[in-house]
């Protein structure tokens, strides 16, 4: 039991799941409800998460352990040392809160874009939640596995179904591609148990192993349990693969463009706000943790690998002429910059990830959203197809314009805190001895992606915003429904409010960042 | 007043947010955008006048630092969202407000009648703002925000009238042109972090007694430090100085990043007063006199910007010569003031460039409100080549454009005739003769320019009738007679005896006012005596050749010139170049070839090929899985057989 006395957490990751079972109540054609009851569920899930920065201790001393806060653990399969253990500490508190925020939001634009099959649409976006939490608080390693694959499934659904002409291909393809990498993480999962289970054996017989995540870190510190370099290389590789995927860094992201163009507004909201983090998050919480000396064996390349991908999305997002097409592949670009931030290895840049994916999620989730807002009323997406929006549509326009700059790491909003914070940290990667982690050549290139995010934004803004109303058929075009205000104006409170007090987001990190870098005590910021 | 200098910028700041969210008509968004600013500018007047008779005197030298908030904290990162008034920031904090407020007032009957006026406010009101924020942040992040704040309401009001293709890809120039200084800027700054561990300019004592180090007075500390790239070894100093003028070309609009400048004047004609030519654009001059210590320690980098102003002061001014647009001129003389400011600051003449800012800002808001008011009285004309005999329809315009003119041409006693004579001053004592020349000629071509604007514009005949011509309102006169009056006395806050600003800003830029003695007297009198008779010349030359200038004809000077001239229109085709030669094109070609074969053929393919690849392999493996019960026997023996023989052998 955690320390409140009663599960908070779990009541958080199972609430929705018990949310999608009630809707099977709700009569299949009764739309309306179903949608009601889906937005019921998730608002009042976002209210109780509320609770958890409110009542999260950020300043748990490193030394007392357990660093991990809310913990609800209950044995699974005792034999092999499974067990229902969930936690949370200042890495995962905000990604559970940014979960927790985007589905009611996500939930609430469906109205406007999903119109068949309403019901089986709002259990499939409450059961993905329950199990998003689940990847962010499970620590467990066979729980995280279950959690993860289960995000697969309702999203190829929601692209298969609900999915534009090409929907079968790219649902197809978003499976495979990201269940192959996480096959390679199952294996090396089993590896670790197996690995682990055996040294500790030898010390104490009759030992089953255990799949806790922190048990086995905890060995690996104490040394305990020691990893041969090249074996630690290999297992290193396989859960980050999975992650890569996931990210999806370049040259993995192919699935990531037909995914977005094909998914429902609703879809791309939640794959791009939320999804997208949970490889970095592994990264962070498995690569890093467990294999410290492999991943600084590995950074300068993961570095390099961050660097093409933020610099080859930004290229290939300016060259999109469908707008869907081109946020997604800025997504490629804007993920470059978390993992880079990552694999800076230092708190600065780690934080500055973290705060990252928060800000990715809620702008480009905004962008995914504000371009479903006019596809809905035109069916394209084409810029040129438009022109002048912003004269038909001011709020539009003006909200469209917020969130373009928050993307583009405008300083005063958000995305420009994560920026320079991973841009400052990979500045700053190196070994105690001066050997260089990352340093500023990586800077040098990361800051093109900089300038080229002003550069495809403002042509896609400039495009289809500025200009004259030259097609007659954008001349009639409704401004922002209220509804679409309500839904778009809860993301840009945000966007301002992390611009100008990302401290209310860092505070809490700090401990836990520190935590989980304090195995790369050779690693300095500054020289 | 010191406890109340976050006013300064928080009322502009408010004032937008009034204009963006409850105001909807015309009327109230001017009174309230205009009342914002003057209020903010008496604040600051009270400010500036309690820090100058009775300093806080807990600091040494006297400033005021405010911290509003702890910004960023992460590990050993920390920046306060920090307030700062000092003598720097005093005389950049007044002419904002200042000008800007005189210029909202202007906007007012201006921009009378426009369909999206409000929004106008709105935007001025943050730019505002946002300047404010540049020039009173205590610290390079917080400046940089206001420094892309600044930006970002550039481009927003270069695009006002964003129906018009050429004001949106004028406004979209703009941002990415400013975003390429602004990334060199970006990196300046992490190492700056790097190197100080801090971006604070100053210690910065915090409430709780606990003390933020500044790094301008510890810049001594990276003297002699290199870093390397292979095969090359470069100061520290150099590199971070380097980047910061980078940074500095862009906001500044100096080579090789001037380009964006010009077409800004797509936007309204008070925002290129307010932005492009009095606030804005000087930032680039502003920060590199607060972070003079930085670039003192890098004597390449001084060099490299010195030349950078001077060439720039030179190929802006023959541009500015054969512009027939009213206020492309004014852009591309804005483009060479710049490069005078900059070249000032490249040979340490810090106070001179400041002093330049400063009365440039009068006298350049002077000429653009004047322009506009020549634009609204010929009912949106802006060819020089329509216009002609406008001081008769337009005296108050005429009389004060007159004066803005003689004060940007140098002439004695206007205030441009004082600051301009500081820096060429400066030249001719650093022994630089390379640098003196460009910035002579340069300041004999501005003479030229515009006693041909003049000439132009308010003499002669009016060469084409196809508008009744009329003076402007009182709302648009009266910040002329008042910028006209500053454009006059703007020179005595530093004339040569009595070195009021160099005292004034002596304990922020540690600079001792320049002798002046019988060589400075000399030069002062030939400058401008040949400034009058540069003038005289393109004012006499375009007045007895007026019969000759028709709407689409050429210059008259082009007989002589030939082709050069038509050089000197496009500004030596350096924008030509980015557009057509390198840059642009082969980014879009490699984007294309990116989007539309690399990625779907290449990558995707190779990820294609290898499900391919599996789809293949498991047809191949479908002939084993027949249906007929026999060959599953057999594989079932074979397995069998295997797995025995394996367990045998071990």
């Amino acid at each position: 039991m955690s320390q409140l006395g009663f599960p908070l957490l779990s009541i958080i990751v199972w609430l929705p799941a018990l949310g999608a079972l009630l809707l099977l109540l709700v009569p299949r054609t009764n739309d309306e409800l179903s949608r009601r009851a889906s937005l019921g569920v998730s608002t009042l899930t976002f209210a109780i998460s509320c609770a958890l920065p409110a009542l999260f201790n950020p300043a748990l001393p490193e030394a007392a352990a357990p660093a991990m806060q809310f913990v609800d653990q209950i044995d699974w399969i005792p034999s092999w040392g499974i067990s229902y253990n969930v936690g949370l500490d200042g890495v995962s508190l905000w990604l559970v809160l940014l979960t927790t925020f985007i589905t009611p939001i996500t939930v609430l634009s469906t109205w406007d874009s999903v119109h068949k099959q309403v019901r089986a649409f709002q259990i499939l976006m409450l059961l993905l939640e329950t199990a998003m939490i689940g990847v962010f608080v499970a620590q467990d390693l066979f729980l995280f596995y279950i959690f993860w694959e289960f995000t697969l499934i309702p999203m190829a659904f929601m692209i298969g179904i609900w999915g534009s002409e090409n929907r079968i291909y790219a649902a197809v393809k978003f499976f495979l591609y990201t269940f192959a990498g996480s096959v390679l993480m199952l294996v090396a999962i089993i590896a670790l148990y197996i690995l682990h289970r055996d040294a500790i054996a030898a010390t104490t017989p009759g030992y089953v192993g255990t799949f806790d995540f922190g048990v086995i870190a905890e060995h690996l510190r104490s040394g305990s349990f020691v990893l041969e370099a090249g074996l630690a290389q290999a297992l290193f590789g396989a859960f980050f693969l999975a992650f890569a995927i996931k990210t999806p860094m370049w040259p993995f992201h192919t699935w990531l463009p037909d995914a977005h163009v094909q998914a429902p507004t609703a879809g791309s909201v939640i794959l791009a706000g939320v999804l997208l983090k949970l490889g970095t998050y592994g990264m962070i919480r498995f690569n890093l943790t467990l294999f410290p000396d492999a991943s600084l064996w590995a950074a300068p390349a993961i570095g390099i690998l961050a660097v093409i991908g933020i610099i080859y999305g930004a290229m290939t997002a300016y060259a999109q002429t469908d707008m869907k097409k081109l946020v997604a592949y800025s997504s490629v670009s804007h993920m470059g910059f978390v993992v880079l931030g990552i694999f800076a290895l230092n708190q600065i840049g780690v934080s500055g990830a973290l705060i990252q994916m928060i800000n990715h999620g809620l702008s480009t989730g905004a962008l995914f959203l504000l371009v479903g807002v006019i596809y809905e009323r035109r069916h394209t997406r084409e810029i040129g197809e438009f022109g002048g929006l912003w004269k038909v549509m001011p709020i539009y326009g003006g909200v469209t314009l917020l969130v373009v700059l928050s993307s583009a790491g405008l300083p005063g909003l958000n995305g420009f805190i994560g920026e320079f914070a991973i841009m400052q940290g990979a500045f700053m990667a190196y070994e105690t001895g001066g050997a260089r982690i990352l340093g500023w050549p990586f800077v040098a290139f990361a800051v093109l992606g900089v300038i080229l995010a002003a550069v495809y934004l403002l042509r896609m803004y400039g495009g289809a915003f500025m200009g004259d109303v030259g097609n007659p058929e954008n001349a009639q075009l409704s401004d922002l429904s209220r509804r679409e205000i309500v839904v778009l104006g809860l993301l840009c409170v945000p966007i301002i409010a992390i611009g100008l007090f990302p401290n209310l987001l860092f505070a809490p990190m700090e401990t836990s960042v520190a935590d989980v870098l304090h195995t790369f005590t050779g690693v300095v910021a500054g020289r | 007043m010191f406890n109340f200098i976050w006013l300064i910028p928080l009322l502009p700041l408010v004032g937008f947010a009034l204009n963006v969210f409850v105001i909807r008509r015309e009327r109230e968004a001017g009174y309230v955008a205009t009342g914002a600013v003057a209020l903010s500018f008496l604040v600051a007047l009270a400010t500036f006048i309690q820090f100058a008779f009775s300093p806080p005197a807990e600091a040494k030298p006297p400033r005021v630092d405010l911290v509003l908030w702890n910004w960023i904290s992460v590990g050993e990162f920390n920046v306060p969202f920090g307030l700062l008034f000092d003598p720097l920031s005093g005389v950049m904090v007044l002419l904002v407000t200042g000008v800007g407020a005189l210029i909202h007032l202007y906007s007012i009957g201006y921009m009378h009648g426009d369909s999206r006026v409000v929004r106008y406010f709105a935007y001025l009101n943050l730019f505002v703002a946002m300047m404010l924020f540049l020039v009173m942040s205590d610290n390079m992040l917080l400046l940089f925000l206001g420094w892309e704040g600044v930006g970002l309401c550039s481009f927003l009001l270069i695009g006002h009238w964003f129906e018009r293709r050429t004001a949106t890809s004028a406004a979209a120039k703009a941002f990415v042109v400013n975003r390429i200084g602004d990334a060199a800027f970006l990196v300046a700054m992490m190492a700056i972090f790097a190197h100080f561990g801090t971006l604070s300019f100053y210690d910065i004592e915090l409430a709780d007694g606990a003390v933020i180090e500044g790094f301008l007075e510890r810049a001594d500390e990276i003297s002699g430090l290199i870093f390397s790239i292979p095969g090359q070894n470069f100061l520290v100093s150099t590199g971070i100085a380097f980047l910061l003028l980078i940074g500095v070309t862009g906001k500044s609009a100096q080579l090789p990043l001037f380009v964006w400048l010009p077409d800004a004047m797509a936007g309204p004609t008070p925002v290129s007063a307010l932005i492009h030519a009095a606030t804005m654009v000087t930032a680039g001059v502003y920060l590199m006199a607060r972070t003079h210590p930085i670039f003192e320690l890098s004597a390449a980098t001084q060099g490299w910007v010195t030349w950078i102003g001077a060439l720039t002061a030179l190929i802006a001014a023959t541009a500015a010569v054969a512009q027939w647009d009213i206020k492309r001129v004014l852009a591309y003389s804005t483009v060479s003031q710049l490069g005078f400011m900059v070249a000032a600051a490249g040979m340490g003449a810090y106070v001179a460039a400041i002093f330049h800012l400063l009365t440039h800002g009068v006298f350049k808001a002077l000429l653009f409100l004047g322009s506009g008011s020549v634009i609204h009285g010929t009912h949106d004309t802006q060819d020089m080549r329509k216009m002609g005999g406008l001081r008769e329809h337009m005296p108050t315009t005429f009389i004060t454009y007159l004066v803005g003119a003689g004060a940007l041409a140098g002439i004695f006693p206007l205030a441009g005739f004082w600051s301009k004579d500081e820096i060429i001053a400066h030249a001719w004592s650093g022994q630089n003769f390379s640098i003196f020349l460009l910035l002579f000629v340069s300041s004999l071509l501005t003479a030229f320019y515009m006693g041909r604007q003049i000439a132009l514009t308010f003499f002669g005949q009016q060469r084409d009738h196809s508008y009744h011509a009329h003076e402007s309102g009182q709302v648009m006169t009266m910040p002329l007679m008042i910028l006209a009056v500053g454009a006059v006395l703007a020179g005595a806050m530093n004339l040569p005896m009595l070195h009021w600003l160099s005292t004034w800003l002596e304990p922020t830029l540690h600079e001792h006012a320049a002798e002046f003695g019988v060589t400075q007297l000399i030069l002062a009198v030939v400058t401008t005596l040949l400034a009058a008779g540069s003038g005289y010349l393109g004012w006499r030359y375009y007045v007895a050749n007026s019969a000759k200038i028709k709407p689409g004809a050429k210059d008259p000077l082009y007989r002589y010139s030939g082709d050069i001239w038509e050089a000197l229109e496009e500004a030596w085709y350096i924008d030509r170049a980015y557009e057509k030669l390198t840059v642009v094109p082969g980014f879009r070609a490699l984007a294309r070839f990116m989007a539309g074969v690399f990625d779907p053929q290449g990558i995707d393919g190779l990820v294609r090929g290898v499900g391919y690849a599996f789809s293949q392999a498991a047809s191949a493996l479908r002939v084993f899985q027949s249906g007929f019960v026999r060959t599953y026997a057999l594989l079932f023996l074979a397995g069998v057989v295997m797995v025995v023989g394996y367990l045998l052998i071990i």
